[in-house]
């Protein structure tokens, strides 16, 4: 039996191996071609020295205290979001009159470029974290309200059932069987909607030229700091790619062993 | 019809459905009683109704004709005397299964720790002993039908509904959770009406049994199950078993191939 | 357990004015009524709100203009090519993840942590390496929704029922005839939904890119209204923008045969 296991987490870990490989080779593929002058470095830096600008950057332009920055809004955006949201979507099943005449028009939101109304919010809230945390919660709220109706209005009908067998009035009906019923789904909006949330407000922190590592990576762009404009981009890579992980931790252990 | 030990009665039942197709009649005035302590199958093919029975005498349907009463009242909704047990998977996934048990017992507002403590006691009757903080998706499906069986008895029903409560079971599994049901309704003197398409575990379970016709489902025979207490496996092996079993297929057989006939009719009007 | 025949309505096929339009009438006529409230009341700075009126001039003259559907054109092109040639990688890359539980595990997950980031970031790259004009939106858009449509193209593939692969085989078919013949017919749902989420995808990236740096295109229109506090022309602007992008969601929703609301 174990040296059977054995065996299998040799293959279970080929494909990782392959993978990192890959980038790695690329990565050093990448730097010869660009010494040799093949690709321009002045469009592309060789991987080296985008590698060693990272001290640079970090010190030099306080990533760490950017970073707390993009994450405040991003949080202040995911509250205001998970809030109104899920309180969005429990009225929409509670008035169903409500979610027959609107769920097709957040549904529609959904599917439509909000985040271009950006110039908008910066009339309305200047050049400042409100804009981008307004952005973020706007363009980010659709899919918490639509997983949210998904979620307690699909409820197992011999759920519900279940709670009419025990003659459950609406209110215990609700907070007994139909939300925790819906949690799993309620959460999957939930980090749908903290995704769409941290994709904004990086994108708009760049646009306006304000706020965290969004505006780090203009400001490095437009002072022409190549080296230094890669090496933030890869901070942002990492904090989204990071970001994302909790948020599936963080699911997996809140959602009920199913 | 009523006698006087009988502690629920469905009087005339008529349950009709609008389909596409124009009125459709589940329930054809069906009136039966259930006496105290007694353990009552309806058995009939598919689409004779019964689980449409199910639902009303369960109080979750309502657009019947006829009344059910549980002693002198008639139910109007789910009668708190009548414990249900549903024939899908039914537990909370989300509460461990002491407080999928605890349940009821949570309604009627009782303290924490009593729960708890009566909890215990009817998750060992099921015999799952052992398992109290595990989740239901934890659990395998004929485990988890034990939890659903728990939480209806934590709230002392009068009367125990149960709508097929093993038919997504294999065979050895209800074999043994049907020995199991009779166990405890044996012991707790609990009426028991159960709704099932099996034969043999109909007659090895009950005192008597209503045998329904297709669809319009009425009553088509009323068998008294005269067998010994236990019901061991001698007796399901005898003769006498045998003949009631035998008998009871005659009659659903007729029902079922009408049945099937009605299926295949039903495709081809329907075939482009 | 068999139905015993299906529940329908019998009420007669409803009137035009049901409850759900009375209320989507009343919502909307209340959230213009409170506009024009606003716009008139002066509390809030000029011009944010500006009236319906306003709006409603600044809808015709830009509809009425040669210069705007000039501009459309522009950023419809740059999406329609975006989408190509990223859909079109997309498919390919996510047919061969799809298939492949190797190359899969290999790689993949790069495609999935990397695609909920902000594409926006790499757009200074785009046009250090394609320059200014629309080559760099283009490219902007064809990354940024690569990846949605690699993800479901390969979720897509694994989901197609095995049963159908080996009726597949046992044809004797080759590479390409699987592919036309099995894999994508099976993968409709999948694919079409990848392709509206990269199309909604493409269309942010390429009008962010716009309203960053660009002398044509819709995005460019709206920054341009934006700096010279021209908020009637913006607001005309953000509405067609708006009704043009539900609209062509909805058109490849139709088209695939998806006539629900897009749950997943």
């Amino acid at each position: 039996m174990s040296a059977h296991a054995r065996r299998t987490t040799l293959r279970d870990t080929a494909p990782a191996v392959v993978g990192v490989g890959s980038l790695v080779a690329f990565f050093l593929v990448m730097e010869a071609l660009v010494q040799s002058g093949a690709v321009n470095r002045f469009i592309v830096p060789p991987p080296s020295e985008i590698f060693m600008s990272f001290g640079r950057v970090i010190v030099e332009e306080h990533v760490f205290s950017r970073f707390l920055q993009t994450l405040v809004e991003c949080l202040t955006a995911g509250i205001m979001l998970t809030v109104f949201g899920v309180a969005g979507g429990v009225l929409m099943n509670r008035f169903k009159l409500l979610q027959q005449a609107c769920e097709t028009w957040v549904a529609a939101m959904a599917s439509a470029p909000i985040v271009l109304m950006y110039p908008l919010f910066l009339v309305i809230f200047g050049r400042s974290s409100w804009t981008i945390i307004m952005m973020a919660f706007v363009s980010a709220l659709p899919p918490v309200i639509l997983k949210t109706i998904e979620g307690i209005s699909g409820t197992r009908k011999v759920l519900v059932n279940v709670g009419r067998s025990f003659n459950l009035s609406t209110y215990q009906q609700f907070w007994k069987i139909l939300f925790p019923a819906a949690l799993p789904t309620i959460f999957v909006g939930i980090r749908l909607g903290l995704i769409f949330a941290l994709i904004n407000v990086v994108g708009v922190e760049f646009l306006i030229n304000y706020g965290g590592l969004g505006q780090l990576i203009n400001d490095l762009a437009e002072r022409y700091d190549l080296a230094g404009t890669y090496a933030a981009i890869c901070f942002v890579i990492l904090v989204s790619v990071l970001f994302f992980m909790a948020l599936e931790k963080v699911e997996r252990w809140l959602r009920p062993v199913d | 019809m009523t006698s006087s030990n009988a502690i629920l009665t469905a009087d005339h039942i008529n349950v009709r459905f609008e389909t596409a197709e124009g009125p459709v009649i589940a329930v054809d005035d069906v009136t039966f009683d259930v006496k105290q302590g007694e353990f009552l199958s309806v058995i009939g093919p598919s689409g004779c109704g019964k689980s449409t029975l199910f639902n009303v005498i369960g109080g979750l349907l309502n657009t019947h004709q006829g009344t059910v009463k549980v002693g002198a009242e008639t139910i109007n909704g789910p009668h708190p005397s009548i414990g249900m047990v549903f024939q899908e998977e039914s537990t909370f996934p989300w509460r461990t299964v002491t407080d999928n048990v605890a349940f009821p017992l949570e309604l009627t507002g009782m303290a924490k720790a009593h729960r708890i403590e009566k909890a215990k006691h009817f998750i060992g009757m099921v015999g799952l002993n052992g398992f109290e903080n595990r989740y239901p998706g934890e659990l395998s499906g004929g485990m988890r039908q034990r939890v659903s069986l728990a939480r209806t008895l934590a709230s002392e029903p009068k009367i125990l509904l149960m709508d097929e409560p093993f038919a997504a079971l294999d065979e050895q599994t209800r074999l043994l959770l049907g020995d199991k049901v009779l166990q405890i309704q044996q012991q707790l003197k609990q009426t028991t009406l159960l709704i099932t398409h099996n034969i043999t575990e109909a007659v090895q379970m009950s005192d008597r049994i209503l045998v329904m016709t297709y669809r319009p489902g009425k009553v088509k025979r009323i068998v008294d199950i005269d067998l010994p207490r236990p019901r061991t496996s001698e007796i399901v092996g005898s003769e006498a078993f045998g003949r009631y079993v035998a008998q009871i297929w005659n009659d659903l057989r007729e029902e079922a191939s009408r049945g099937m006939r009605d299926e295949e009719k039903h495709v081809m009007d329907e075939a482009p | 357990m068999a139905e015993t025949g299906r529940l329908t309505g019998t009420a007669p096929r409803a009137p035009a004015l049901s409850p759900v339009t009375l209320l989507r009438t009343a919502i909307i006529l209340g959230v213009l009524a409170i506009w024009e409230f606003l716009s008139h009341s002066g509390w809030l700075y000029r011009d944010v709100v500006p009236s319906l009126l306003a709006i409603g001039h600044s809808l015709i003259d830009l509809l009425a203009s040669r210069d705007y559907y000039f501009n459309l054109g522009v950023t419809a092109a740059e999406v329609g090519f975006a989408l190509l040639v990223g859909g079109g990688a997309g498919v390919a890359v996510g047919i061969v993840l799809g298939s492949n539980r190797f190359l899969a595990k290999a790689f993949e997950p790069y495609l999935y942590y990397l695609g909920p980031t902000p594409k926006i970031i790499f757009f200074p790259i785009m046009i250090m390496y394609f320059g200014v004009g629309p080559e760099s939106k283009v490219a902007l858009g064809t990354l940024s929704c690569f990846f949605p449509v690699a993800l479901s193209v390969a979720a897509g593939m694994r989901g197609i029922d095995k049963v159908l692969i080996r009726v597949g085989y046992s044809f004797r078919l080759n590479a390409l005839q699987m592919v036309t013949k099995i894999y994508l017919p099976a993968m409709r749902h999948p694919i079409i939904n990848g392709v509206r989420l990269g199309l909604g995808v493409a269309l942010i990236g390429v009008l962010l890119a716009e309203t960053k740096l660009s002398n044509k295109g819709i995005g460019f229109l709206i920054i341009q209204a934006y700096s010279i506090f021209d908020m009637p022309r913006m607001y005309a602007m953000l509405i067609v923008l708006f009704v043009l992008a539900i609209g062509a969601n909805a058109l490849v929703g139709r088209l695939g045969g998806l006539h629900t609301i897009k749950r997943t």
